[in-house]
């Protein structure tokens, strides 16, 4: 086989990984957005089978301790698992990048301060800044997304801001600031245009984080309440009840990770494209 | 007394767009011992490759695919991976382009030598240090001492070169390979530097392979001198002849287009016409023929292989016409 | 080398001031009383009353004021007082700081030992199916939370098995098999959540290094392959991946919480998740501090050992700003 043909394959090859990772994603996302549709149950309809009943054609993930359908319950909770995700990181994204974006052009002690302030934000763990924000705004959906997404905004305000940093300094912006370009105008046309590929890898990076964060947050106790329940909620009642039954606390697990795995998976094959790109160019 | 290296048939591929290619098709050369052997060639002509293959430092996908090589009277190419580490560095020693970067950057420059000496022979550290002082000194550093504790990035790119020949000679190779070796130097620097190799190959009865891309670096350095062309030799000979009546279009060419003072500056410098070859596009005839002023009809159906005249070989069919008709240098 | 110990030290400190105060007014600035919380459903509650509390709390004063008055006590070793419990803050987190120490301590090792073994086994022939094994189940580790890569191993080794005990923590002065025992499923736990991190890096860290041209130079002075591997290329790839072990203990540290909530060892994590619930800032304050301090000196330590191991650290002043 040729050099030149081993080469068409591997780009193929990757083509076919990268939309097979984002059929994944939209799958996903469209799954659970579409709970109300595709649920056999209501999510929180007791006694419609034994309790903790193992898989069956009825009860495709079996029952939980109240005899309520896993199934019907996983997807709720994945919905509302996806909001908060979805959620977070839009408020990451615009907040972040708002932050990296103006640290970028305005330079000098703007810059610093903004940038400093990230560090300092970045360095306090996640959960510990989860864990006072939520016990003290409580914990509903419309925190934890504020929470979240503002806890993930300082990583993308770094990104944007160096990915604005290399924009400006490439040859074609210094050369339309030369010639009397606005900063701010050639950053929204043009800059935007081009980092926006880097923003979207940090998107699902984020989505995966506030996932992750959720879940954490839910099986230390400070999720949604009952009967309302995220996926990380399911786990924690499911761990609670491994004894009695191995399926309330497998399926969930299993949804989280195939869950956080399909949107880092998206991040991860958008990264390697975006890299190749940079050194075949 | 035998040569110090002998290699035939010598045949290293690469991958390419088309598949793999010869980069180095078929040659065969002898380095008489105690002689200074000039590799000379563009880039691309399979110089480099040639020593990395005889060092045995080429990995997948390049691939040697034919060779017998003889170190002395002993044949190397049939030697287990195992065995012939105990050659590498010990009796061929080589040394590369840009010692900055051909130096471990978070080692000192002294442990590195003194890790040579002891991989050759069993001394205690100790005694490992005052030998590497010793070479040291003999590579003409003045304060081997202080270059002995410092890092490569604290040195100047001279005596780093100097302390890699230290450090190559730690187990007084028979043969030196020199890869480019004063390429990445100015132009002092380099000729203090050959100067150095040139007076530790007498002392030491050291055989030079010098590659270079540099013909005047050829001509004021070594003894005999081999024109690498499109992964061939297609001239060798002793410096003298080659440098006064090359017997190749090729070598000749080289000469043409040089830029120093025996040069009229009245007319135009005479390049050579065309384009480097494509080892790909390699067909039954000289692959030099395309940018060739002797170029006659046989040079397009067959590959010329190397004919000797006296002390010289040169790849040519048409080598007696060349002398005839040139100037003597 | 005292100047580039200074220089992080510098920065080392700003970070840290910046951080603790942060946390100290977003404290503040959250809504939610927590003598409301405690004492308002108790009788004699009135207004009155909760007020007077809050004033001997230090409550009322302006945020500013309050903060230097923490900040004052910090520096003495004062962390305030518990609201639940009355206690001293500094005594409540010091009680716990043993455990989590021990705990990040055997999670360092096990995933510095796991990931450097991985990672050599994957590269004896990159690309092989081992090495894109590997990969995949690097992958899933990055997408599993630390709480799920608990629930399974406890499941595994505590309730399939019967081998480990699920829960508990014994101090070592009151048996070290007894607590080791009850420290390997967390601490194994904590290691696989953090190896995938240190094995990516350090995999892409010694591939690169691989091909370098004094790894060339090394082959050639005649260096058996592990020479080569031990001396020039795991040295050279170890320096970028020091920082990144750096940032990785405090990403462990944001793991350990949940997993010492989950195995119920009573570190500091644990007490931040309980004084969370109970709406104690005071001592959430002094976990922070405690937690913040130690990720940043952590990365310091880190910043030195790097600079130690790699010489050109020390003099090049490149700041990546």
């Amino acid at each position: 086989m040729t050099f030149e043909a081993l080469k068409q394959m591997k780009r193929m090859k990757a083509n076919l990984r990268g939309s097979a990772s984002l059929i994944l994603l939209l799958g996903t996302l469209a799954i659970f957005l579409l709970a109300n549709v595709l649920s056999p149950y209501g999510p929180n309809e007791i006694g419609v089978g034994d309790h903790f009943a193992p898989p069956s054609g009825a009860h495709l993930f079996g029952t939980d301790n109240l005899g309520r359908d896993l199934l019907s319950r996983i997807l709720f909770g994945g919905r509302i698992t996806v909001l908060i995700a979805l959620g977070a990181t839009s408020i990451a994204l615009i907040l972040g990048s708002a932050w990296g974006i103006l640290a970028g052009i305005r330079g000098g002690w703007i810059d610093e301060f903004l940038m400093r302030t990230a560090d300092a934000l970045m360095a306090v763990p996640l959960i510990l800044f989860a864990l006072f924000c939520i016990s003290a705004l409580g914990s509903s959906v419309a925190s934890l997304i504020l929470v979240a997404g503002i806890l993930l905004s300082p990583s993308t305000a770094r990104m944007a801001r160096s990915a604005v940093k290399a924009e400006l300094a490439s040859p074609y912006v210094v050369s339309a600031v030369a010639s009397g370009f606005s900063k701010v105008r050639l950053v929204w046309n043009e800059v935007m245009v081009n980092i926006a590929p880097q923003l979207l890898v940090q998107i699902s990076i984020n989505a995966a984080s506030a996932v992750m964060l959720e879940a954490t947050l839910s099986f230390v106790g400070f999720g949604l309440q009952p009967p309302n329940a995220s996926l990380g909620t399911l786990i924690l009642q499911g761990y609670a009840q491994i004894y009695n039954s191995i399926w309330f606390v497998l399926f969930p697990v299993i949804t989280v990770m195939m869950t956080i795995l399909v949107f880092n998976n998206y991040g991860e094959q958008l990264r390697l494209s975006l890299d190749s790109k940079r050194s075949s160019s | 007394m035998s040569d110090v290296l002998r290699v035939e048939n010598l045949t290293v591929t690469v991958p390419s767009f088309e598949g793999a290619v010869a980069a180095v098709n078929d040659i065969s050369f002898t380095i008489p011992t105690g002689t200074k052997v000039a590799l000379v060639g563009e880039s691309g002509s399979g110089k480099s490759l040639t020593a990395f293959s005889i060092m045995r430092l080429v990995d997948h996908p390049v691939k040697i695919q034919t060779g017998n090589i003889w170190l002395g009277n002993r044949e190397i190419s049939s030697l287990t991976d195992k065995e012939f580490r105990t050659i590498r560095g010990a009796e061929i020693a080589m040394i590369y382009q840009d010692p900055m970067s051909t130096l471990n950057p978070i080692m000192r420059v002294g442990r590195q030598i003194i890790e040579s000496i002891q991989l050759y022979s069993n001394v205690s550290t100790k005694a490992a240090k005052i030998r590497a002082l010793e070479l040291l000194n003999d590579v003409g550093i003045l304060e081997p001492e202080k270059s002995l504790n410092s890092y490569p990035f604290e040195m100047s790119g001279g005596m780093l070169q100097r302390s890699v020949i230290a450090m190559a000679l730690s187990g007084s190779p028979k043969l030196l390979i020199a890869d480019e070796a004063t390429t990445a130097l100015d132009v002092t620097t380099q000729a203090r530097v050959l100067d150095l190799i040139d007076k530790l190959a007498v002392e030491r009865n050291l055989s030079v392979l010098l590659i270079t891309h540099d013909l005047g670096v050829a001509a004021q350095f070594a003894d005999e001198v081999m024109v690498m062309y499109d992964g061939r030799i297609v001239e060798k000979g002793s410096v003298r002849q080659i440098f006064t009546r090359p017997m190749h279009p090729y070598t000749r060419a080289l000469l043409d287009s040089r830029c120093d003072d025996t040069v009229d500056y009245s007319q135009p410098i005479k390049s050579i016409p065309g384009q480097p070859p494509r080892p790909a596009l390699r067909d039954d005839k000289c692959s030099f023929a395309s940018r060739c002023s002797f170029v006659q009809e046989n040079c397009l159906s067959s590959t010329p292989t190397l004919i000797k005249y006296g002390d010289t070989s040169a790849a040519c069919f048409h080598s007696e016409k060349i002398i005839s008709t040139s100037e003597v240098f | 080398m005292r100047n580039f110990i200074l220089r992080r030290a510098a920065s080392s400190a700003i970070v840290l001031v910046l951080s603790v105060v942060t946390v100290f007014l977003s404290i503040r600035i959250l809504p939610g009383d927590p003598v409301l919380l405690k004492y308002g459903a108790q009788t004699g509650a009135t207004p009155a009353a909760l007020d007077a509390l809050r004033e001997s709390a230090g409550l009322n004063h302006p945020m500013l004021v309050q903060l230097m008055i923490w900040l004052g006590g910090v520096v003495r070793g004062d962390f305030g007082t518990s609201f639940i419990s009355q206690l001293p803050v500094s005594e409540l987190v010091g009680q716990r700081i043993p455990a989590t120490l021990e705990l990040t301590f055997f999670i360092v090792i096990i995933a510095s030992i796991l990931s450097v073994l991985l990672v050599l086994i994957a590269i004896r022939k990159p690309g092989s199916a081992t090495d894109r094994f590997i990969g995949y189940v690097t992958s899933i580790g990055f997408s599993t939370p630390s709480f799920i890569i608990g629930i399974i191993l406890v499941y595994i080794f505590a309730l399939r098995w019967h081998i480990l005990p699920s829960q508990g923590f014994k101090p070592m002065d009151l048996g070290v098999v007894q607590n080791m025992k009850l420290m390997i499923l967390p601490a194994f736990t904590g290691a696989m959540v953090v190896s995938p991190y240190l094995i990516k890096y350090l995999r892409t860290s010694i591939l690169e290094t691989r091909v370098s041209s004094y790894v060339r130079t090394a082959k050639g002075k005649g260096l058996s392959s592990s020479a080569v591997l031990f001396r020039h290329i795991l040295p050279n790839s170890i320096v970028p991946t020091l920082t990144m072990l750096g940032m990785i203990v405090g990403f462990a540290l944001g793991g350990v919480f949940v997993i010492e909530y989950m195995f119920a060892v009573p570190g500091i994590g644990s007490l931040a998740i309980e004084s969370a619930s109970a709406r104690d800032y005071s001592v959430l304050q002094g976990v922070s501090v405690v937690v913040i301090a130690f990720f940043i000196i952590t990365t310091f330590v880190f910043d030195l050992v790097c600079g130690f191991v790699d010489p050109r650290q020390r003099v090049l002043q490149v700041k990546s700003r």
